[in-house]
């Protein structure tokens, strides 16, 4: 979450003096951001090194021992060597090292299906706001088709011609969100067109590759941050959604959603650790991601910061 | 203002009128899925033949384990060995009054092959009848194309219509559509039609001029529910009186009640895993240069005694599983004595049986599985995995939705996958014929071997059961037929489901090996 104010910086430094700075600064004043912040660090850490402080490896099937499943939490392993603390599935997964290793799938394919919509919609709304025209018109007519369809609809199918896979569950998200990036990029972008770098940059003939990508994409990243923050908590819940109804990551992998889905049927019997936890810890980290987004958003916002 | 709220209350009363508790003759069942169709001869599927058999009657009927008894027909005889004559039950009149002959039986028959567009038409019931005739009003002669043994094991479901209430203007008299509505649907049984809503209730009457013994319900109602759980919540609160199908999450909460109880029935419908045996290079196989291990027996040995068929039975399935070590039941006729209890697990062995084999180092290959067509398919598929894994061969689950799954399958996408087969003629030939005979598909050979398992002594053995009428002599060869199948391990048997309904504890219902629902066996217990 870091890189953001980072990458924010940029284009408003040669407006604020220490803009970095204002922003840390902005951002830390408000306990409910830092609350998010600490959530998303608490949560993504201990994820992405899930291989060294994971109790077990739940991908590696061949170690799992089906008499282990169904267990409550704190319950030991029948060979004694590994506590349950969140119990186990009924495939005999620790639910502990499956949340850490399927939170690491479901931010992996998040963040990956984000900036792929980031940079595929950007350069269609910057191209869109600088050409014009039938360039305009093609392009955000495409857009609007893209958007008239349900979100979930789009990735349901695309899933069920492309198959399973982490990959393609990527690919699915991405064509489902790049539209919003476009459109949010091309009415930022036409407000940067008719200002006086851009037609100083354009007396100047440079190229237009230069012109939009040099001096127009900088001055239209913020608005796209905030989208991209609050996308990531959108994509995170759509990879879970498409886990749960079974056409997203392979069963042997299971992310977030997965693992609730394969608790549901164990509800009824008095099982709710297996979609328990699962469910608490997407919540948190839709949570986390939600709250810092939405502080990030007003501070980025010019009006806020005048 | 207190007119509004005397209003409410009349029709909050009103309301709790209209849904207060069905009257104690009323049985309400909740089935997983509804009927695609009333018509009796439009679909072969689960959910409609139950309720053709509350409707109409066969000539002959099975019995919960599977055995023939007379219906319609009260008794029968071979005039040659392609001639069997059929002699229809005195008094039985069609729910309009009107009496059943022999020539509704021939008009029943002969409609079966006319309805357009089924699905899966009951021609599979029809296929080795070469003629019916009237040879008076109460005899009906059945000629099959060759001696034919399982004929009487067809003729279960082929339920008789009355040729006047279901004659028509269409070349099949009544169409799909007529009958959907309730018009001409007049049968012999000991239900009649009142109302079907689509989605909704399905609701039966008890036939007041039924022949036989009366049901002890007034009324039946039918209703599908598709979701588990919500089946089991209905039962637990007292919204239906029989559920099917009982989850296995649900088991130990519906024994713990006080107003419910489970029956659970004989083994049934056998899970296994098939294998490609015929390409070299096999979708999803990897780390053999190119090669198809599952060609080499001991191979198919180790993927077979890396399983742990009690383990799966008891944790996966929540004990509504026995360990399956043939295609056919334990009491199936034709089962080999030698493989109706699997042999034990043993990863050790199935390790070495691998180095012997050339493949100590193991190889990945991928597991196709459906995704909710069976019990807890997927979860058995990822536990085989699991323990394919700890021998050396990685294993991959690809887990589809079932039609996804199906396509897949029928364009040989999968190199092992795992399937399920129901039988319903109560003989291990139909089974092996359809898994592992060699595929023809002129011939109707092999129809579900995917696997491609080829054997010409098993095709020999099958085809020549087949056409052995005695059934001594069947049985040794169908006997001798799995026995060869099993110890070549052309296909890895896991289990058999079974079958288990949730009741309301005063209720009884004898479980039957062919799964289905009929309401009139539902009785009210002493």
């Amino acid at each position: 979450m870091t890189v953001q104010p980072t990458s924010a910086d940029r284009p408003a430094r040669t407006r604020a003096d220490t803009p970095f700075r204002r922003i840390v600064r902005q951002f830390f004043e408000n306990p409910l951001a830092v609350f998010g912040l600490i959530i998303l660090v608490g949560l993504t850490v201990p994820s992405f090194l899930a291989p060294w402080v994971a109790p077990q490896n739940p991908y590696d099937i061949g170690t799992l021992d089906i008499f282990d499943s169904q267990l409550p939490p704190l319950s030991t392993s029948s060979s004694g060597d590994i506590t349950y603390w969140l119990g186990t599935d009924g495939q005999a997964r620790d639910v502990l090292s499956a949340i850490l290793y399927g939170m690491r799938t479901s931010l992996i394919v998040a963040f990956s299906a984000v900036a792929g919509a980031l940079f595929i919609g950007t350069a269609v709304g910057l191209i869109a706001a600088y050409f014009g025209g039938v360039v305009d018109a093609i392009l955000m007519r495409t857009v609007d088709i893209q958007l008239s369809f349900p979100a979930i609809l789009v990735a349901l199918v695309l899933l069920s011609v492309l198959g399973q896979g982490i990959d393609k569950v990527i690919i699915a998200l991405i064509v489902v969100q790049w539209a919003y990036f476009a459109r949010t990029a091309r009415s930022s972008a036409i407000v940067e067109r008719n200002r006086e770098y851009v037609l100083a940059a354009r007396s100047l003939s440079l190229g237009s590759r230069r012109i939009i990508f040099r001096h127009m994409l900088p001055n239209t990243m913020p608005p796209l941050i905030v989208i991209a923050t609050i996308d990531l908590a959108h994509a995170i819940t759509a990879e879970a959604t498409l886990s749960f109804l079974g056409i997203g990551v392979p069963v042997t992998e299971p992310s977030l959603g997965m693992l609730i889905a394969n608790g549901f049927e164990f509800m009824m019997s008095g099982e709710y650790w297996i979609s328990l936890f699962p469910g608490i810890a997407l919540t948190l980290i839709v949570l986390g991601i939600n709250l810092v987004g939405d502080h990030l958003r007003d501070i980025l916002n010019p009006r806020n910061a005048q | 203002m207190s007119f509004t709220r005397s209003h409410l209350f009349a029709s909050t009363a009103a309301l709790l009128l209209a849904c207060s508790p069905v009257s104690a003759e009323d049985l309400v069942i909740g089935t997983k899925s509804e009927p695609s169709s009333l018509d009796p001869q439009f679909h072969v599927l689960s959910p409609n033949m139950q309720v053709s058999l509350a409707i109409f009657e066969p000539l002959v009927r099975q019995d919960a384990q599977g055995a023939i008894e007379p219906l319609l027909a009260e008794s029968w005889e071979l005039a040659s060995p392609t001639e069997w004559d059929f002699h229809l039950r005195e008094g039985v009149t069609f729910s309009d009054g009107t009496p059943l002959t022999a020539q509704d039986v021939v008009f029943s028959l002969d409609r079966v092959a006319k309805v357009p567009n089924s699905p899966t038409p009951f021609t599979l019931f029809t296929r080795q009848i070469a003629g019916v005739e009237a040879l008076d009003d109460t005899t009906v002669r059945i000629t099959t194309k060759q001696a034919y043994p399982n004929l009487t094991v067809d003729l279960v479901n082929l339920p008789i219509m009355s040729k006047a209430a279901a004659s028509g203007d269409a070349p099949e008299g009544r169409t799909t559509t007529e009958l959907n509505r309730g018009e001409g649907l007049i049968g012999t049984g000991p239900f009649t039609f009142v109302s079907w809503q689509k989605g909704a209730d399905l609701i039966l009457e008890a036939n007041t001029s039924y022949w036989g013994e009366a049901p002890d319900w007034d009324r039946v109602i039918m209703r599908p529910m598709t979701n588990p759980a919500t089946r089991s919540a209905a039962l637990l609160a007292g919204d239906i009186d029989m559920m099917e199908d009982v989850p296995t999450g649900s088991v130990g909460q519906i024994e713990g009640d006080a107003n419910a109880k489970i029956v659970s029935g004989p083994p049934a419908r056998v899970i296994f895993i098939a294998l490609d045996q015929e390409r070299d290079d096999s979708p999803g196989i990897s780390g053999t240069d190119g090669e198809n291990p599952l060609k080499i027996k001991e191979v198919r040995e180790a993927l077979f005694r890396a399983i742990d068929r009690e383990g799966i039975a008891s944790r996966v399935m929540g004990g509504a599983a026995v360990p399956a070590g043939s295609l056919g039941t334990p009491n199936m006729f034709g089962t080999s004595a030698d493989h109706e209890v699997p042999a034990p697990a043993d990863p050790e062995r199935a390790a070495q049986l691998l180095e012997e084999a050339g493949y100590g180092d193991g190889f990945s290959i991928t597991l196709g599985s459906p995704s909710g067509r069976y019990v807890n398919d997927a979860r058995v598929a990822q536990t085989v995995a699991a323990m394919w894994s700890r021998i050396g061969v990685k294993t991959a689950v690809d887990a589809a939705a079932a039609p996804v799954f199906f396509k897949n399958r029928d364009h040989r996408a999968y190199s092992a996958y795992l399937a399920s087969w129901g039988n319903n003629t109560g003989e291990i030939g139909t089974t092996l014929g359809a898994q592992l005979a060699t595929y023809d598909k002129d011939a109707g050979q092999g129809s579900a071997n995917a696997g491609r398992y080829s054997n010409p002594e098993l095709d020999a053995l099958l085809s020549e059961a087949s056409k052995t009428m005695d059934d001594d002599a069947r049985a040794k060869l169908l006997e001798e037929a799995d026995a060869l199948a099993m110890s070549d391990f052309a296909i890895l048997p896991i289990h058999f489901e079974v079958p288990s309904w949730g009741l309301r504890a005063d209720l009884e219902y004898e479980a039957r090996a062919d799964q289905f629902t009929l309401p009139q066996n539902v009785t009210r217990s002493e």
